[in-house]
Formats: C-alpha cells, sequence, structure tokens
C-alpha cells in the first residue's frame, strides 16, 4: 500500500489536534499509512503570503514539498488553502525552470533541494477516488436520515484549470461520498459561496469575513441541516469559531454543528468521538452526536 | 528514402527557366531578389534567370511565356507566393507557352521565408537561395502528367432540410437538375420554421419560409426524401453512389390526406420538439401545422402498439386507412453528381452552465424556446409567459453568451443571439411597454445590413442594455430569479430580480459524426465542417464535389445562409454544367514487380484508393487514380519502396532536401 506525507499546516495541529487524530484513524482503517513531515512549517497561505511576495511563497512551499521528497511519499493535505499552495507551487516548480532554479538556490542554504518527484492530494478526493468502496464497507448506511450542508470551499477546486478536480460551479464528489453513508447532502442557497475566511480576509477585516459566514449560516439553518460538513481547516475554524464570535460581537445564535470529513468518517466507521476531537470545538456538536444516536437507534 | 543511389535525371537536355517576383515589396522588401537571381542563373540546368515586380500579372506571364519560347525553355521554376495561391495561375501561363503544366515548380518564399524573416534579410536572402535551389533539381526529374477526364451525373443529393438545403436544392432544380433532398425530421423547414418574427425586419419567419418548403416539394426537378438519413455513399466526384434510409412513418404518404382524426383519437401525449417541451404532440403527429410534406408519423417510441402491443385506434378510425403497422424500413439508391451538406446546428446545451439555472429553474429558458412561446402559432398562443405559474413577468432579463465566446464552453461567437435577444426584448415591450427588459451582453454585435439601426431603434423603446456578463442566477420560493452581475462600465457588482431569464444560447454544429465518417469530412476546430479555403473557396469542403453551406459550416443567420446555400449550388451547377471533371493527376502508383501484396498500403489509405488484386497467383496493390489524393501516406508505409508519389518521388525529395542541405553549408 502507498504512504503517504500528511502535511498538517497550522490550523490543524494548533487549534484543532482533532482533526489530525481523526485523519490517521481514518486513514489507518482505509489500510493507508501516513509519514509525519518532519520540520514542516506553514505551507505558507495562498491569499495572505502569496499576495506580498510570490518568491517567499514558492521558497517556503518548496521546503515542504522538498521534506515530501525525502519522505519518498506524495504530499496529503487536510486544507484547500495547504492544497491550494502546494499544488499551485508544484505545478509552477515543476514547469518553469527558472523558478525552479530560484527556489533551490535559496533551500540550498539549509540543505535542502526541490526534484518535483511528489504530488499533492487533497485527503477528500484521494479519498473518493481511491477508497469509495471501503468507505462504503466500513461506514454501510450508518448516516441514514442525517441531513448535511456539505461545503467545499474555494481553494480545493479554483482555478479550475490548473486543479481539474471537478466542476466548481457543480461539485458533487463529497456530495456522493456522503450519499455513500446513506446521509442527504442537503441543497441550500449559495452553497458554493466562500465561508469567509479565505485571502487573508479573515485576518484583514474579520468584520466582512463574519458578514459572509453569517450569510451562509443564515442559509444552512434554513435547510435545517444537521451539521456543516467542511473539508478544509481553514473553513472549519470559519464556521466553527466564527459562530461564537456572531453571538459575541453581534448576538446572533446559530449554534450548528461543523464536522471535517474526517471526523464524519471516524463517526461512520464507529470511532470514539473524544478520539475524533468532537468535544473541543467551540460550538457544541452534541446535538449532531444526540442525532446520530437517534438514527442508529431506529 | 530507402538509402539507395538518386536515378539520374531525364537525359535529354533539360533548359530550366527561373523567374522571381517581387510581389510589390512583400518579397523584395526583404530578400535581395537580383543577387537571388544571380544565384540562380549559376544552378546546374538553369539556362535563364531573371526576377520582376508582379509575375502573376499579365506582362509578369507574358516575360515567362516569351522567354520558355525564345530560348527554348522546358521546365519553369517561379520563386513567387504559395503554390496554394497561384500555382494553378502559372500552370495554365506554362501550358500557354507550349509545355506541360507539371513542369513548372513554385519556390514558396514569401510565406514561407520573407514574410517570417522580414528584420532578418540578408539571412531571408539567404533562405531563399536554398529553396529555389531546391526547387530547381525538383524540377529536373519533373515528368509530363495529363490529367484524369470524367463524366459528371447531372444530380445532386441535398441533406439537410433547413431554409439552407431548401434554398441550395430549389436553385439547382431550376436550372434542370435533378435534387435529392434529405430531411431525417418528418418535415423540411429546420430551425426556421420555429421562429416567430426575423431579424431586423420582422417578417413573419413562416411567411417567408413557408411557400419556398411548398416550392421545394412541388418542384418537379426536387424529390423530398424526409423522415430518412444517409447511411452511405460511395464513389466520388461526379459519381456518388448514395444509399438513404427511409425511416417507416406508419403511414402511407400516398394516402394519408392530414385530417387529423388520428391524432385527435391517440391516447398518448408527448412533449413537442418542435415546441421545445413547452406544448405537446400525440404519439401520432405532424410536427406543426404548415409541415411538408403534410403527412402524419408514427413515433414508435411513444405509440402503444410500439411500446406494448395494444391499442390501434388510429387505424381504425383514419378514414383513408392510411395506417400501416407493418411498414419497414426502405433502402433507396441514388446516383449523383455533387453532394451539398446543408445539416445546421444545433443549441448548446445551457444546463451545463449550471450557474444559470436552466433544467433547474423553471423561469429560466432559451432563445428558441422564447421563440415558441411568441410566435402566434405556438403552444401559448403567443402569449410571454413564464412557466411556473403563467403568469406574465413584468421584469424579463436576456443573458448573451451562453456557451459562446468562452474558454469554458465554446470559444467562437454564434453570431446571431445579439440580434435575436434585440428582437425578443422587442416582442416583450411590445406586448407590454411598461415592462423592463434589460439585455446583459459581452458585446452586442449588430453587424449585419439594417441590424445596427434595429438596435438604435430598439433601445428608444426603452429597452436597458448592460454590459456585463451574468455571474449567476439564484430562484427563490416564489419562482423569481435574482442575478448577481457587474457592470463592467461602473465596475460595480449588482444584485438584481427578475420575472423571466432568457439565455441565448450558443450555437453547436448538429450531431453529424456518421455522415462525417461516411464522408471523410474535416472539422475546424470549432467541430463546424471546414471549408476548402475560408475565403477564396467557402462553400468547398477538401473532397472534391462536396459541398457545404449554412449553420453546418459555422454560426450564421438567415441571410448569409441563403447567400451561402445559393453559393453552393451554384459551385455545384458549374460541375454539372460542364459535364466532365478534370482530377489532379499527382497521384501514388504501384511497381508491380516490387510490390509483395502485404496490404499495408490499403490499411494505411485514408480514401479507400488502394486494393489488393490477384495477378497471375499473386496480390499485389492497385491504385484507383480517382479517388487517390496524391497525399503520400502510401508512400511513406511501403516495405518494399513499391510506391512511386508522381511529382513528389524519392528522387524529388532526397534531391530537395540535398540542394538545401549544400546551399545553407555554403
Amino acid at each position: 500500500m502507498t504512504d503517504y506525507s500528511l502535511f498538517l499546516g497550522c490550523i490543524v495541529p494548533n487549534r484543532y489536534p482533532g482533526i489530525e487524530s481523526a485523519t490517521k484513524m481514518v486513514f489507518n482503517k482505509l489500510g493507508v499509512g501516513l509519514k509525519d513531515m518532519l520540520g514542516a512549517s506553514c505551507c505558507p497561505a495562498p491569499g495572505v503570503v502569496g499576495s506580498f511576495s510570490e518568491e517567499t511563497w514558492l521558497t517556503v512551499a518548496a521546503r515542504n514539498l522538498a521534506i515530501a521528497e525525502e519522505n519518498h511519499a506524495d504530499v496529503v493535505t487536510l486544507c484547500n488553502g495547504c492544497f491550494g499552495t502546494l499544488f499551485e507551487a508544484n505545478s509552477t516548480l515543476k514547469n518553469e525552470e527558472e523558478a525552479r532554479k530560484a527556489v533551490n538556490m535559496f533551500l540550498s542554504k539549509t540543505g535542502k533541494r526541490y526534484k518535483g518527484s511528489v504530488e499533492v492530494h487533497h485527503f477528500a478526493k484521494l479519498i473518493y477516488e481511491k477508497h469509495l468502496d471501503q468507505v462504503k464497507q466500513l461506514g454501510g448506511q450508518s448516516l441514514t436520515g442525517v441531513k448535511i450542508a456539505v461545503h467545499y470551499g474555494c481553494h480545493l477546486l479554483r482555478p479550475r484549470t490548473l486543479k481539474k478536480i471537478d466542476n466548481p460551479e457543480k461539485p458533487g464528489f463529497v456530495d456522493e461520498l456522503v450519499h455513500s453513508l446513506g446521509a442527504e447532502s442537503v441543497d441550500y442557497r449559495d452553497k458554493h459561496m466562500c465561508c469567509g475566511a479565505g485571502g487573508g480576509v479573515r485576518s484583514s477585516n474579520l468584520e466582512v469575513a463574519l458578514d459572509m459566514t453569517r450569510e451562509k449560516l443564515e442559509n444552512i439553518r434554513a435547510s435545517q441541516a444537521d451539521c456543516i460538513l467542511n473539508v478544509c481547516a481553514f473553513c472549519h475554524l470559519q464556521f466553527d469559531r466564527g459562530q461564537r464570535e456572531l453571538a459575541e460581537k453581534m448576538g446572533l445564535e446559530y449554534n450548528i454543528p461543523v464536522v471535517h470529513l474526517s471526523q464524519l468518517l471516524g463517526l461512520a466507521f464507529g470511532l470514539n468521538p473524544r478520539l475524533l476531537g468532537l468535544q473541543a470545538h467551540a460550538i457544541s456538536t452534541q446535538p449532531f452526536l444526540r442525532k446520530l444516536a437517534e438514527v442508529s437507534s431506529r | 528514402m530507402k538509402g539507395e543511389p538518386l536515378k539520374e535525371p531525364p537525359k535529354e537536355p533539360v533548359k530550366v527557366g527561373v523567374f522571381i517576383c517581387h510581389c510589390g515589396s512583400n518579397i523584395a522588401g526583404t530578400v535581395d531578389v537580383k543577387a537571388l537571381a544571380e544565384f540562380a542563373g549559376g544552378l546546374p540546368g538553369v539556362e535563364f534567370s531573371t526576377h520582376y515586380v508582379y509575375l502573376c500579372s499579365d506582362p509578369g506571364q507574358g516575360l515567362i511565356k516569351e522567354s520558355v519560347k525564345r530560348l527554348g525553355l522546358n521546365r519553369v521554376v517561379v520563386a513567387a507566393c504559395s503554390p496554394r495561391m497561384h500555382e494553378e495561375t502559372f500552370r495554365r501561363t506554362v501550358r500557354e507557352a507550349g509545355l506541360n503544366p507539371y513542369l513548372l515548380e513554385v519556390a514558396n518564399i514569401r510565406e514561407q521565408c520573407s514574410w517570417v524573416h522580414m528584420n532578418q534579410k540578408e539571412a531571408a536572402t539567404e533562405k531563399a537561395k536554398a529553396l529555389v535551389a531546391a526547387a530547381v533539381v525538383k524540377s529536373l526529374y519533373n515528368e509530363p502528367l495529363e490529367p484524369l477526364t470524367l463524366g459528371v451525373e447531372k444530380s445532386v443529393l441535398v441533406v439537410g432540410g433547413g431554409v439552407a438545403g431548401i434554398q441550395a436544392s430549389i436553385d439547382l432544380a431550376d436550372q434542370g437538375f435533378k435534387v435529392y433532398l434529405v430531411e431525417k425530421q418528418p418535415s423540411i423547414g429546420g430551425h426556421m420554421a420555429q421562429l416567430d418574427k426575423t431579424f431586423p425586419t420582422l417578417d413573419c419567419s413562416s411567411c417567408i419560409l413557408t411557400p419556398k418548403m411548398v416550392e421545394a416539394s412541388r418542384h418537379e426537378n426536387i424529390e423530398l426524401l424526409t423522415y430518412s438519413e444517409v447511411k452511405s455513399v460511395e464513389g466520388h466526384v461526379g459519381s456518388f453512389e448514395v444509399t438513404v434510409l427511409k425511416k417507416p412513418r406508419y403511414i402511407r404518404e400516398d394516402l394519408c390526406r392530414a385530417c387529423g382524426i388520428c391524432a385527435e383519437k391517440c391516447p398518448i401525449k408527448v412533449p413537442s420538439e418542435f415546441d421545445m417541451g413547452l406544448g405537446e404532440r400525440k404519439a401520432i403527429y405532424i410536427p406543426f401545422p404548415q409541415a411538408v410534406p403534410l403527412k402524419y408519423t408514427i413515433d414508435p417510441a411513444h405509440c402503444l402498439y410500439h411500446t406494448k402491443g395494444v391499442c390501434r385506434v388510429c387505424e381504425k378510425f383514419c378514414p383513408e386507412k392510411a395506417v400501416d403497422f407493418d411498414q419497414k424500413p426502405v433502402e433507396v439508391k441514388l446516383k449523383v453528381g455533387a453532394i451539398i451538406l446543408a445539416t445546421g446546428y444545433d443549441l448548446y446545451d445551457c444546463s451545463q452552465k449550471y450557474e444559470y439555472g436552466y433544467g433547474r429553474y423553471r423561469n429560466v429558458i432559451t432563445n428558441l424556446e422564447f421563440e415558441r412561446m411568441v410566435s402566434a402559432s405556438g403552444p401559448t398562443s403567443g402569449q410571454i409567459i413564464r412557466p411556473s405559474d403563467r403568469k406574465s413577468p413584468r421584469r424579463v432579463a436576456f443573458l448573451q453568451c451562453v456557451g459562446s465566446r468562452d474558454v469554458n464552453s465554446n470559444k467562437y461567437c454564434s453570431r446571431i443571439c445579439c440580434m435575436a435577444s434585440v428582437k425578443q426584448a422587442h416582442q416583450v415591450k411590445e406586448k407590454d411597454p411598461s415592462s423592463d427588459v434589460v439585455i446583459f451582453y459581452t458585446d452586442l454585435r449588430c453587424f449585419g445590413k439594417g441590424y445596427e439601426e434595429f438596435l438604435e431603434r430598439v433601445q428608444g423603446e426603452g429597452i436597458k442594455v448592460v454590459r456585463g456578463r451574468v455571474a449567476e442566477v439564484v430562484e427563490d420560493a416564489s419562482g423569481n430569479l435574482r442575478l448577481r452581475y457587474e457592470n463592467t462600465y461602473l465596475g460595480e457588482v449588482f444584485e438584481e430580480e427578475f420575472d423571466l431569464v432568457v439565455l441565448a444560447a450558443g450555437l453547436i454544429p448538429s450531431d453529424i459524426k456518421e455522415l462525417r465518417t461516411i464522408l471523410k469530412l474535416s472539422t475546424t476546430p470549432d467541430g463546424f465542417l471546414a471549408e476548402a479555403h475560408p475565403k477564396l473557396r467557402p462553400v468547398e469542403t477538401f473532397t472534391e464535389g462536396i459541398y457545404v453551406c449554412g449553420a453546418a459550416q459555422g454560426p450564421k443567420d438567415i441571410p448569409d445562409t441563403v447567400a451561402q446555400a445559393s453559393a453552393a449550388a451554384s459551385r455545384a451547377s458549374a460541375l454539372l454544367a460542364e459535364g466532365m471533371v478534370s482530377i489532379e493527376p499527382i497521384t501514388a502508383e504501384v511497381d508491380e514487380d516490387r510490390c509483395g501484396g502485404c496490404g499495408l498500403c490499403v490499411q494505411a489509405c485514408f480514401f479507400n484508393a488502394i486494393e489488393l488484386e490477384v495477378k497471375e497467383g499473386k496480390r499485389k496493390a492497385k491504385v484507383n487514380q480517382v479517388l487517390c489524393k496524391g497525399c503520400g501516406v502510401c508512400g511513406a508505409t511501403c516495405p518494399s519502396g513499391a510506391v512511386k508519389m508522381r511529382h513528389f518521388t524519392d528522387e524529388q525529395l532526397r534531391g530537395e532536401v540535398e540542394a538545401i542541405l549544400s546551399t545553407v553549408r555554403r
């Protein structure tokens, strides 16, 4: 079985370590080995760093890719931002000799070298493409009766000509994963709108970011979904902590549980919710866990 | 190139004349033509060389003729523009000088030299020398060739019964040629029959088309083959053998009077294709009241007798006993001299633009659906309604370039949609002057005669035009549609509500993959049929005797379609009237002593021009000189060097390469 280099990024280890443990347990169940990336840094963030200095962005990304190359294992990411940066940087570096030379000149000071020998995968797409049958086998129809609001996020699918993952206007593979476990993926207004966090918006203008989050939450609430399902640690943070921030700043209460796909798969595979870190969210996941208990007792 | 020594050039005394054209400053501005003429004069075999300002002009051609006669030249090399441009011209010149036209050789020193090396005069001159040296060597081996001549059948197959096919058929039939007009639908008329009014004159489409449909059906020289498809085509220019499959209508056309009792009694309702699914038809139907021929058809996919083996109500009630469930498909064999393709277009599938909601939101429709709605004989009797609640829309938006001018779907402009939407916007205003109508456009391309004036008139009626591509359409519970867009003149983003959204769906080529395979036709990158030359041979295809017109060749409006149909008919009639066709003798021939009969060339030939025949117990390849296009694939494929390409022999090609290399090395 192929092993992958697990790229954690910043948000997973610092804010939601449950996503890391959920991922490791789920991949273990799927029989896929994960190697830690020793010394890996921030990806770095495509909006915040990439907008200011492309050279810095590319060099730091190349250093992370070089670590995966030392592992001799392709990269798998848990966050759309990390995926966007590492995938796009890898593609630039593979295709543009001058960029590769410049980056390797900087990297030589650290004893590292980018060769272009690994690919970058997003965990959700990887599981969908290579392990859908196993997911069905391990998870069965355990989520039957649950309504899920799927959120894809931006950097996963765009730019479409580069990523070529799915139609960004009408993606379907995460919905299909959800369906395969028996759950209903609800349609909601502006489903493919941004969560509000990316592109440096959360860092530079929290008010604007939260207003976008608010609009998404309104639409998701109208769909009566039991949870928001995301495939990106940054979207996860924005929906989860964003709800607390909206409550504190504007008195708006939504209390919609937020679940990362690694956590949902863990639940479907019958793993302990505590080990998946579901107790450590800003917004309580208890209503969702109760709903799961309810449908499974039926 | 089999690595054998070159054959010696012919022993007769060869006298080459080299003529270098300035093409005004096109060539002479870059290439030193004087130095080139001097260089050519020193090449082996060259008797005479000169340069002239315009060789293609009358005095230029006179110079060639006079020199050939005066000096007894027997090979002519013209260094000028591409042979695609003037090879024919200079072949005529050479023939008029008393030589076989195939003793001419053209060196392309314009497209392949001066135009691409404008800023490198010295290098361009050196390259021109190499090209001329190659042409001179090749000309030494040129042999006289005689074109084949063939008789031409005085009849034409027209495929497609839309306005293009109808026009081409009538034009040819009026000149006395027999025309077979094949249409796959039960009626001729095509998309034009679906339109209400036509831009910019607002003539009623039916009023101008229906008389033509009737004329086509009554013309003594036109045989209509409706509900039929071309199955196979064999043969070549002047003599195509065509098999047409006539699908069973399950109605005897000779008996049906189209009284309509059958349809009244038929219990099965199906969405009408003609009405774009906005109305219904029965399983026994005529597509529309003005159909030609006006004969009923049973749709076997929905007829109860065909699907479940019961009913036959139509048969019981038909007063003429015209229903015949035992009808079988019939093959019709035709022999024609030429073929005109007028296969038209289909609409881009707007549901692929998910963000506009077509197919999901009921009040998002296409231009063609609007056309059926606004037609007095359409499913709503001319009322413009919202499909969701049948109310009259007060706010109507037209979205341009859906499936056109878009890197994610089709890059080309569909050419008719700007005017179609402007006309339809006018029709909304005409019915309800207080309504709000907005056209969201990329560029409003109103290029034809009277089009810009029409736009100005319609804008005067209060239609709003906004430059900006709508980003997405969102439906609310009442079926209203919110449009998000940027007004690119203001640089501001807006969200605005409408009752009805009309998508200007782009045009895509009709699905004619099978026909294209049968006829071996090529397409341009956009998928439409390729013309032989975009400017000078706009209705010919690359296959002689096959012509194309209308939207099959590219999106176009009715005036352009009709003009092109007449052009195709005119080119076809020139061929038929001549009665003879001569075929380029630059073809392959097989040296039977060398041929091992392996058959690789037969498989490689794109034109089915090679067959294996048994001679004295041995298999030998034989080239059909009529079908052979001289492409050379067989020559490159043959493992034993048995195929000789006339005019492009191994000696000639090797000679050219060696001449170029030795010139460049110096």
